[in-house]
């Protein structure tokens, strides 16, 4: 394998960690949060804005590096109502020209989140600032969702994942 | 621009990502109305702000710890307990059981893959024919996409802005009686094949209900939540996956915090992720279009052809149906439901009772070719062509559109909690 092709590899096996660790953490923090906001609300009578702001934020956490965990497994929802009539091989060699193209289709989302974020940071009073630091999630997560198709257009899709159909959403791993 | 519009569709036709040519949509939608594509990221992020978003991730990340933990072997259990003496009895256990599961898990194919694997051997040893059992299976595998806390209720409410308590409770008759036509079905079908039952035992219920107990609390929970008006709809599903992660993880003991947990709370994040890129994408473009008059141009040209709601809801039924039979349930849902919503308002059709409608035309839409995911999935699990297991799936499929014209005209089915 060439160097540069190892490279690759690693550094995509880097951003599957880190995506990993992102969703997982996101999603027990919300969890969390929101079991928080419910105690404090109907035991206490009180209730934090502020967590509010940060719980609605960890959704966008959540969909970012869930989608680019579903791009790994090529298990994006599709209508590939013609790819049925096409052969295994055919259809194998389509994988990396779609991949490309969604990788293109992000990178265009992400050069215009960072646009709406830095507008969003210009225009938010110094006590919102904060809540501008959260919605730094979508360019980020635009940035990681284009680089990881980026990669996997290079990489390919690792082969257990080319030769298993795709099943729709389900990737619970007790069930494969 | 309508050479990049077909471009576009045929790209999406051959197998890319839903979310990319949303995107690409919205990007020539933006370019099109001369508009900064900014406003596709605005619409997203307001996305963030939805109130009730935040419960899909909980509601998923629930059913996963049920499906990975021992909810479906407790669940199957009790039904067998309480419904396996009838004439039919396991063909009725399997769709109670099946519906029950969708309901939590969203009919994202984790009923057919994990209560197919256990449900079809059953099936067969009890002697019923190799067809009825794999339609049977997989017609089960969208069951319960009407009872709470469905992931496609809560998207289309999302989506439609209905209120997602009301679709609850309109969506229970008609759940309902689709379980009693297809458990009078395996009825008959059982008593034709002389299969035959167990024999009712006090000791198996005992030890079903002993079992499943704080399974049975779950709906119970759930139903006290949303229609008791105690907490919101985040608040219960941020309730129930507490729930059901102490019931897994402490008391059944069934989930490992280290070594399961994890993959848990990867899957569910990739299940929710899927899904709600799409939405996020769609938003923009859907909100483009409808800036564009779209809908408008669309009720004009329906108008013409149209003059009654029977009509309406006849052509409307057709499309759902082919609809649902080349998109899945929750792209159906972002991409279609905006661009309706105005047409059937025109023809006096309840909001409650549209929805209704949507979701069991793209219920059916599961099991229907080209692209029926439940074929799909069923083919995959049960290694059977599609020709076949659509074959299989014929009768409860004419049961289903049986069904489909029930609950489509009489809208009393859908609206009967509410006051005149």
């Amino acid at each position: 394998m060439p160097m540069w092709l190892d490279l690759a590899f690693k550094i995509k096996h880097g951003l599957i960690a880190f995506e990993k660790l992102i969703a997982a953490s996101s999603l027990m923090l919300l969890l969390a949060l929101t079991m928080f906001q419910l105690i404090a609300r109907n035991f206490f009578d009180t209730g934090f804005s502020h967590m509010d702001i940060v719980t609605r934020h960890l959704i966008l956490f959540i969909i970012f590096m869930g989608a680019a965990l579903v791009s790994e497994q090529n298990r994006h929802i599709k209508i590939d109502v013609l790819s049925h009539f096409l052969t295994p091989s055919q259809q194998e060699k389509l994988i990396r020209p779609l991949i490309f193209f969604s990788a293109i289709i992000s990178g265009v989302f992400a050069w215009y989140s960072v646009g709406f974020w830095l507008d969003e940071w210009q225009y938010a009073s110094a006590n919102e600032r904060w809540s501008v630091y959260l919605a730094l999630i979508i360019p980020a997560g635009f940035i990681i969702l284009s680089l990881h198709l980026f990669l996997l257009t290079i990489t390919g899709l690792e082969q257990h994942q080319v030769k298993q159909k795709p099943l729709p959403h389900c990737s619970c791993s007790n069930f494969k | 621009m309508i050479f990049l519009v077909i471009l576009l569709i045929l790209i999406a036709f051959i197998g890319a990502p839903l979310f990319t040519i949303m995107g690409a949509g919205g990007l020539l939608a933006s370019h099109s109305a001369e508009l900064d594509p900014v406003v596709l990221i605005i619409e997203m992020y307001r996305l963030a702000s939805q109130p009730n978003l935040i419960a899909i991730p909980l509601f998923t990340f629930a059913g996963m710890i049920l499906a990975s933990g021992g909810g479906t072997k407790r669940l199957i259990k009790l039904f067998n307990a309480l419904l396996g003496w009838m004439p039919g009895g396991l063909a009725i256990v399997t769709i109670m059981s099946c519906s029950a599961f969708t309901a939590f898990t969203g009919a994202s194919g984790v009923t057919i893959i994990a209560l197919g694997a256990l449900l079809y051997p059953l099936l067969e040893h009890a002697r019923y024919r190799d067809r009825f059992c794999l339609g049977l299976l997989t017609t089960s595998g969208s069951l319960g996409l009407l009872f709470p806390p469905s992931m496609a209720i809560l998207l289309y409410g999302i989506v439609s802005g209905v209120s997602i308590d009301e679709l609850f409770l309109s969506g229970m008759i008609p759940g309902l009686l689709l379980l009693l036509m297809l458990s009078v079905f395996s009825f008959f079908s059982a008593e034709k094949l002389h299969i035959e039952s167990q024999k009712f035992s006090w000791p198996r219920m005992v030890s079903a209900l002993r079992d499943s107990i704080w399974d049975i609390m779950l709906p119970i929970l759930i139903l006290i939540g949303i229609f008791g008006g105690f907490v919101t709809i985040t608040e219960v599903a941020a309730l129930t996956a507490a729930y059901v992660l102490v019931l897994e993880t402490v008391i059944t003991k069934k989930i490992h915090l280290t070594r399961d947990l994890p993959h848990i709370l990867i899957d569910t994040t990739t299940l929710v992720g899927s899904i709600l890129i799409i939405l996020g994408m769609a938003m923009g473009l859907t909100n483009l279009l409808i800036d564009s008059q779209l809908p408008m141009k669309l009720l004009a040209v329906v108008e013409e052809h149209v003059d009654s709601q029977l009509q309406f809801l006849l052509l409307l039924n057709l499309f759902l149906l082919i609809v649902g039979a080349m998109m899945d349930i929750f792209s159906a849902i972002v991409v279609v439901v905006p661009l309706i919503m105005p047409l059937a308002a025109r023809y006096n059709i309840e909001p409650v009772h549209l929805g209704i409608i949507f979701l069991a035309n793209l219920e059916i839409g599961y099991m229907t070719p080209p692209v029926g995911i439940n074929l799909f999935i069923a083919s995959q699990r049960f290694g059977q062509p599609i020709l076949k297991l659509f074959r299989a799936t014929f009768p409860f499929l004419m049961i289903m559109l049986i069904w489909l014209l029930l609950i489509s005209y009489i809208p009393f089915l859908s609206t009967w909690w509410q006051t005149p």
